[in-house]
């Protein structure tokens, strides 16, 4: 018997039960105020599309992930990288990464609004606060995790540091990092939404907020559809990326 | 070529072994025979500089550039090709980059992986891994090369025919080796001279012999020697005695 393709399945389940929604919605059989139908929230992602309104939401959202996605690397690798090249950024980094990792760090949203106001700023970094601790320790902990054999093999021909770090280290480091990138892309959108959340007046995390405020169910699940789509397509470009400079694996 | 007096090896003070005299002559084949833990690859290890000696004198014959050294695992960069692999010595020696493409595939040519240049180690066989290691090695044209034993992970035929290709560039070009190996057999195939380490702490040279038997050798001729038995027979009682 030939084996079922798993995109068969999938797809059968989803419009199974995005079927079954609609007909229950139809019927009666669930309030559209709790859970309006699949067409509904449709046709309201259609209206956000057709009146172009949700452009500059959309644009805001994305530019404060990726700002915070860009710099959250940046300085997780740096801060990393200082804290294996010396004793004192280790001795006091370490435990201030732990401590920030701790934390739930979106608990910083509504004190980085006070202080960098309710534009793209606050949501940047808290985005790049989320990321940037992530990156840190992955970083952190690659360097330790680098293969020794791989650096004495490297000295013995007769590499010098550089050698060992471009060959070594840089490679070694970038796999683990490329591996955490793709959760970062998920923490950098949760940064971007949840800041709009707590203050702003653009982004799909206003959006939501605004959609929670009227009770607009619909444009609440219309915008998490949306916010879906967009992190999946951003997920699918970091696994080509990881992909494309792991070809080696 | 390679001179050690007196070397004794350890770590925070205590000796894994302990006044270690060995010799090798330019051109000869030496091995270190002896039980696990005696210490045989930190001698090695020592001769690289990559191990600091307790006491004792190491000297090398020739500069550290000259010499080469075969771990007991590959530790090819996973991410670089064949190639790239074999060309990672020439490079750290600022060998510009066409040259040492080209050096790179006449070494893996010669070692019999023409075809094979751009794979990466991930997608070569063991035995196939061990000869880009060796291509490696082998590219920097060292005078004197230390072998920990290199091909201890593979199988039977692949071993013998990787060993014997070894030893007839060896041979060829009148390289100094001295290898470190728990094969006796292989150990008396190859060498001129064999030394037996005790087991540690404190492990010692326990014996020396001479192998006299006429080179060019070939591995699988060479044991047909009838001097080969009563060697290997020796080589045995010693290593017994200073097991027990």
């Amino acid at each position: 018997m030939r084996r079922v393709p798993d995109w068969t399945i999938q797809t059968v389940a989803v419009v199974g039960v995005l079927g079954f929604w609609e007909w229950a919605a139809r019927a009666g059989l669930v309030s559209p105020f709790y859970a309006p139908a699949p067409s509904a929230i449709g046709a309201t992602l259609v209206e956000l599309f057709a009146g172009g309104e949700v452009w500059p939401h959309i644009g805001a959202t994305f530019g404060a992930a990726m700002i915070g996605l860009v710099l959250g690397v940046v300085v997780g690798t740096l801060l990393a990288v200082m804290a294996v090249a010396t004793r004192p950024a280790e001795i006091l980094l370490a435990p201030l990464m732990g401590a920030l990792n701790a934390v739930p760090r979106i608990v910083l949203a509504p004190l980085l609004v006070i202080w960098l106001g309710i534009g793209i700023a606050s949501k940047a970094a808290l985005a790049l606060l989320l990321v940037a601790v992530l990156i840190f320790f992955a970083v952190f902990s690659a360097v330790g995790g680098v293969d020794r054999r791989l650096i004495e093999r490297v000295r013995t021909l007769g590499g010098g540091r550089w050698l060992v770090l471009r060959e070594v280290y840089l490679p070694s480091v970038a796999a683990l990092m490329l591996s955490s990138l793709r959760v970062a892309v998920g923490f950098a959108f949760t940064g971007a939404i949840v800041g709009e959340f707590v203050a702003s007046s653009r982004g799909l995390g206003y959006l939501l907020s605004f959609a929670q405020s009227t009770y607009n169910t619909a444009l609440s699940l219309a915008v998490v559809a949306l916010i879906m789509v967009f992190v999946m397509a951003l997920l699918a470009l970091a696994g080509r990326l990881e992909r494309r400079l792991t070809r080696w694996r | 070529m390679l001179e050690i007096q007196g070397l004794s090896l350890g770590y925070g003070g205590a000796a894994i072994l302990r006044g270690v005299d060995l010799s090798v002559a330019a051109g000869q084949i030496v091995s270190l025979v002896g039980p696990s833990g005696s210490g045989k690859s930190s001698i090695l290890r020592a001769v690289m500089g990559l191990q600091p000696a307790l006491a004792g004198t190491i000297t090398a014959g020739v500069p550290r550039d000259q010499i080469g050294i075969l771990f007991q695992d590959d530790a090819l960069l996973p991410w670089r090709s064949a190639r790239d692999n074999v060309a990672l010595g020439l490079r750290a020696r600022g060998i510009d980059a066409a040259t040492r493409g080209r050096t790179a595939d006449a070494f893996l040519g010669k070692m019999g992986l023409a075809g094979l240049e751009d794979r990466f180690p991930g997608r070569l066989s063991g035995g196939q891994r061990k000869r880009v290691a060796l291509a490696q090695v082998m590219a920097l044209a060292p005078r004197l090369i230390l072998m920990d034993e290199p091909f201890g992970s593979l199988d039977a035929i692949v071993r013998h025919r990787i060993t014997q290709d070894l030893l007839v560039q060896v041979e060829g070009q009148g390289i100094t080796v001295l290898l470190v190996t728990h094969d006796l057999e292989e150990a008396l195939a190859l060498s001129d001279a064999v030394y037996l380490l005790s087991s540690g702490p404190d492990a010692h040279i326990a014996a020396f012999h001479a192998i006299d038997l006429p080179r060019p050798r070939n591995l699988a001729t060479v044991r047909a020697d009838p001097r080969f038995g009563p060697l290997l027979a020796r080589l045995w009682a010693d290593l017994s005695a200073v097991v027990a």
